[in-house]
């Protein structure tokens, strides 16, 4: 059974048409495409009209969408032999960030590297699933048991760097990427809902002994807004209000009075599900998750087509750390969750989350479109 | 590093892909669940609560702001402007654009040293307190070089802003202070009063005289303003607007340049002058002296002003001429004889013999003049003021039939003017004395009463209202302050005989123009003739009711009266004047006023 190929021209093949031929799916492209644009369109309104904020907007979708389509072209195997040197990278870098980063908001997140700043975190956010994937790349899943604790370690390591920069919100979601992969690997149930048990239980002590006063708040709020109306509630408040304000129909294009009226925060990137709400209603909203949930649903199949572990898991944890981003964004803007700093994926005014999820969908573009002529 | 490959067999491959699936298969579900979940709060709040949040949002959206009425203005007879709105330059403070409270007033204080620094005080305690996103504004009107000043400085005080708003002026200062009133803030006991509704926007209100009595008319109804507003409270554009009705205009019936007449002639004296139209009722000159300046009040008067002018021992702040109680003293001698004439307990030729006293169960009382007027009849008892004549007189009358005959001349009750908080005076009787006192009336307080004496106490535009039914033979009027007031039909006092009220009209005269007249000397050459009666009240301060003559008499003089009214024939002015501590005669005064006043009138009248 054991074939080893060493001529690259050979081993994939062949894609036909012209969007395969670039390593690009179709569906998934389409959906990318669909919520672009509608960015665009919810990014312009939100700003108030501001035509300067959707030049830079469409600068920066281009420049993810070329990250997209570079990526695209990386074949997974490569990816696989660079994982374990990035994994190193990005660990360094978070403690270079612990022990030389730059300050803000309270919080030692950024690395300076003189030309540009850096957040490591957001580079962990790809290199953790791909680590733990990399991990069980040669397994028969599930992976020994062994195995499992040791990528339980280097999730719960990775997190624990970044949870004391303080970033409670993003090493939770960095974490679950990492989680995912070994959810997919086969992890029994029994360990998983003993794991949950754990938790549950830690919360209270975690409470008491490890959450920061800022965190404390956010979860009161959370539970309670109307409790402080005009404090830290308020933002749910009047992301509640638009939301529901925009009913059925919704208030139409650049009709959201709550964003142009400053009453809505951050309404061009946390927040801006709430603009779109109130534009455009309930069928909107529902036209939204439903483009999403077809994305995932695309991804989810590229996973189980994908011919080996560490494609087939590094494909299914992406695209769950997306669904994981929706959710808790929706989640938090229509009060279900409490408010965590967390943009809308494709939607939000980009940033370097816009380019971090580019990648990953270039990611699983190319392992989709990259399939070897024979399965190991 | 390094990795032993070990070969999977078919069964292991197929175990391996029926996991994966499965752990896929339970992703998809996973997702699809959580993403009803949240279709499912979305219809919840979209669908079910839309009209709870779309009022919210329209509630976010529009807010009402008040637009306030311009205050209806004041005008003088002559229509001369008595209180005016003057624009000024305000500061508004913006508490959402300031970023440092503190900073900004050290700052205001280097720029603005006039401000008074108590009033920064006061501001500063009230606006760290305030709304985050209501302008407040400084109760200080600033000049025009302050506003310059400002101006040119303002980037050092984000969220100070010069705006203008509209102050109520009194351009001429005291003169009718007690007539026309102030404005002023509008204080927690009044808000509790007031239509919150209808001062919204407004900061405030009539606080006396005719401002506060006509407040309703001169308020006007404020309009509304519906603004789109954004979260800061700041307004981004106007939706609809209903204006402000301003208040109404009035006209007064003061005449401005003879109250400043008489407040000239009075040069900040003790005393009390009202002046009125007998046939109408209309009241020409209100004078209460010394006055004060309303303009102090209307921005909020300083403790040290308010102070001063409080503890000033002149009392400018009391309102003499609806507050000032006085024994009428002689006075009230024309309406005594005049009621006894009609009564038919005298007549006019009856004559008495005054020795300068009168005896009354063992007590004597005293005439003004020392060994008497001899032979004396009604005509000569009023021109003289024999108060011996009166004595007697008075105790064949009885109190009732002074008390019952003296009512209808206004005494003892409201003339009902158009002014809050006016006293009523006091005409005594048998029944006032049980009521008040719980005493029995004794018939020497009868005699002491007809000479206005004892506890007769008037006012002196209840002087002047009795003086104005004289002069119209018994047409009751109502002084009143507002032109044009619609009064209820004015009655009549009952006539026996005309002729009797003539006899006491030609005694009056005989006062100003006889050769016995107590006010003689002061009426050479006046080109018209003129009724009077003197009169003095033995002085007792105000509000106080029990005295001790010996100590009072050494540090108050009496006071000096006089009530009168000119041309005899046709009347058209009708004088009270009251001297207090008669640092001049009240006569001299009435007279110079009427000559004045009637010289200047057209002669075809």
């Amino acid at each position: 059974m054991k074939i080893e190929l060493d001529t690259k021209q050979k081993v994939y093949r062949r894609n036909s048409g012209f969007i395969e031929s670039l390593h690009l799916d179709i569906w998934l492209l389409m959906g990318i495409i669909a919520l672009m644009f509608s960015s665009g369109l919810i990014v312009y309104s939100a700003s108030g009209g501001d035509i300067n904020v959707l030049h830079r907007h469409l600068i920066r979708g281009g420049f993810a969408f070329l990250l997209m389509l570079a990526f695209a072209q990386i074949p997974p195997n490569l990816m696989r032999v660079y994982t374990p040197w990035l994994f190193a990278i990005g660990a360094v870098m978070l403690i270079g960030v612990l022990l030389f980063g730059e300050i803000g908001k309270g919080a030692k997140r950024w690395l300076d590297f003189g030309f540009f700043r850096f957040q490591p975190s957001e580079l962990m956010k790809l290199v953790l699933p791909l680590t733990i994937a990399w991990l069980f790349a040669h397994d028969t899943l599930p992976p020994p048991n062994k195995k499992m604790l040791f990528g339980i370690f280097l999730v719960l390591f990775t997190a624990g760097l970044i949870v004391v920069e303080p970033d409670l919100g993003t090493s939770i979601l960095i974490a679950m990427s990492g989680l995912f992969v070994i959810f997919f690997a086969g992890l029994s149930w029994r360990w998983i809902l003993s794991a949950i048990g754990l938790v549950a239980a830690s919360l209270p002590i975690i409470w008491n002994f490890y959450m920061y006063d800022y965190q404390k708040q956010r979860v009161m709020t959370f539970l309670n807004p109307e409790s402080d109306p005009l404090g830290s509630g308020y933002h749910i408040i009047q992301s509640k209000i638009a939301i529901g304000s925009g009913g059925l129909e919704g208030k139409g294009f650049m009709g959201s009075t709550q964003a142009h009226l400053d009453f809505l925060p951050e309404s061009t990137t946390d927040f801006i599900f709430s603009v779109l709400a109130e534009e455009f209603g309930l069928i909107g909203v529902t036209l939204l998750l439903v483009t999403y949930t077809l994305i995932i649903a695309r991804g989810l199949y590229i996973a189980s087509q994908a011919q080996d572990n560490f494609a087939r898991l590094t494909a299914a944890s992406l695209v769950m750390t997306l669904f994981v981003y929706v959710f808790v964004n929706i989640g938090m803007v229509s009060g279900l969750l409490p408010v965590v700093g967390l943009p809308l994926p494709l939607i939000s005014y980009g940033g370097s989350s816009l380019v971090t999820l580019m990648i990953s969908f270039g990611i699983l573009m190319s392992i989709h479109t990259h399939k070897k002529l024979l399965t190991s | 590093m390094h990795y032993r490959h070990r070969y999977k067999t078919e069964a292991e491959i197929a175990q391996q892909k029926k996991l994966f699936r499965g752990r896929l298969y339970f992703a998809l579900a996973f997702a699809i669940l959580f993403f009803s979940i949240l279709l499912g709060r979305m219809t919840y709040l979209q669908w079910i609560n839309y009209n709870h949040y779309h009022a919210m949002s329209e509630g976010n959206r529009i807010s009402v702001e008040a637009l306030s009425p311009v205050r209806g203005k004041i005008y003088d007879r002559n229509n001369i402007l008595l209180a005016d709105n003057q624009p000024v330059f305000a500061l508004k403070f913006s508490k959402d654009k300031i970023t440092n409270i503190d900073a900004t007033f050290h700052h205001l204080r280097l720029l603005l040293p006039d401000i008074p620094q108590k009033k920064l005080e006061k501001f500063y305690e009230h606006l760290k307190v305030a709304s985050r996103y209501r302008p407040a504004y400084l109760p200080y009107s600033l000049t025009e070089k302050e506003a310059a000043i400002f101006a040119a400085n303002s980037y050092k005080l984000p969220g100070v802003t010069l705006t203008g708003k509209l102050k109520r002026i009194y351009p001429f200062g005291s003169t009718a202070v007690h007539a026309i009133g102030y404005v002023g803030k509008i204080n927690i006991a009044e808000v509790k009063d007031i239509d919150a509704k209808r001062y919204q926007g407004t900061d405030v209100i009539g606080k006396t005289g005719v401002e506060k009595f006509y407040e309703n008319i001169l308020h006007g109804e404020p309009g509304i303003q519906q603004v789109e507003t954004n979260a800061r409270g700041r307004v981004i554009r106007k939706l609809e607007t209903e204006p402000a009705k301003p208040g109404k205009d009035i006209q007064l019936t003061i005449d401005i340049k003879l109250q400043r007449y008489i407040e000239n002639y009075l040069e900040g004296r003790k005393a009390a002058v009202v002046v009125i139209e007998p046939k109408t009722g209309d009241i020409l000159a209100y004078v209460s002296s010394p006055g004060y300046d309303p303009n102090l009040f209307v921005d909020g008067i300083s403790s040290k002003n308010y102070s001063a002018l409080l503890h000033n021992p002149y009392r400018p702040l009391i309102n003499r001429v609806i507050n000032g109680q006085y024994p009428p003293g002689s006075t009230v001698k024309p309406f005594v004889a005049l009621s006894a004439l009609e009564h038919g307990v005298i007549t006019s030729n009856q004559k008495i013999w005054d020795p300068g006293y009168f005896i009354f169960k063992n007590h004597r009382y005293r005439d003004w003049k020392r060994g008497g007027h001899g032979v004396v009849d009604m005509d000569r008892a009023i021109t003289e003021s024999c108060d011996t004549y009166f004595y007697e007189l008075g105790l064949d009358m009885g109190i009732q039939m002074i008390h019952d005959s003296l009512t209808p001349f206004g005494f003892g009750h409201t003339t009902d003017i158009d002014l809050y908080g006016e006293s009523k005076g006091i005409l005594p009787s048998k029944e006032w004395k049980r009521e008040t006192k719980g005493k029995p009336w004794f018939k020497g307080e009868t005699i002491i009463a007809a000479i206005g004496q004892g506890y007769f106490l008037a006012t002196p535009l209840q002087l002047a209202k009795a003086v104005a039914i004289m002069a119209n033979r018994g047409k009751i009027i109502t002084p009143h302050l507002l032109k044009g007031k619609q009064l209820p039909p004015q009655e009549q006092i009952p006539i026996n005989k005309i002729s009797n009220w003539e006899k006491v009209i030609k005694a009056m005269m005989n006062v100003m123009h006889g050769s016995h007249g107590t006010a003689r000397r002061y009426t050479q050459g006046l080109p018209f003739k003129m009724a009077g009666k003197t009169g003095t009240a033995q002085v007792f301060s105000l509000g106080d009711e029990d005295y001790d003559e010996d100590t009072i008499k050494k540090t108050l003089r009496d006071h000096s009266l006089f009530i009168g009214f000119a041309p005899v024939k046709k009347p058209k002015i009708a004088i009270s004047v009251i001297i207090e501590n008669s640092s001049v005669k009240a006569a001299p005064v009435a007279v110079d006023i009427a000559n004045h006043y009637l010289s200047q009138l057209p002669k075809d009248e």
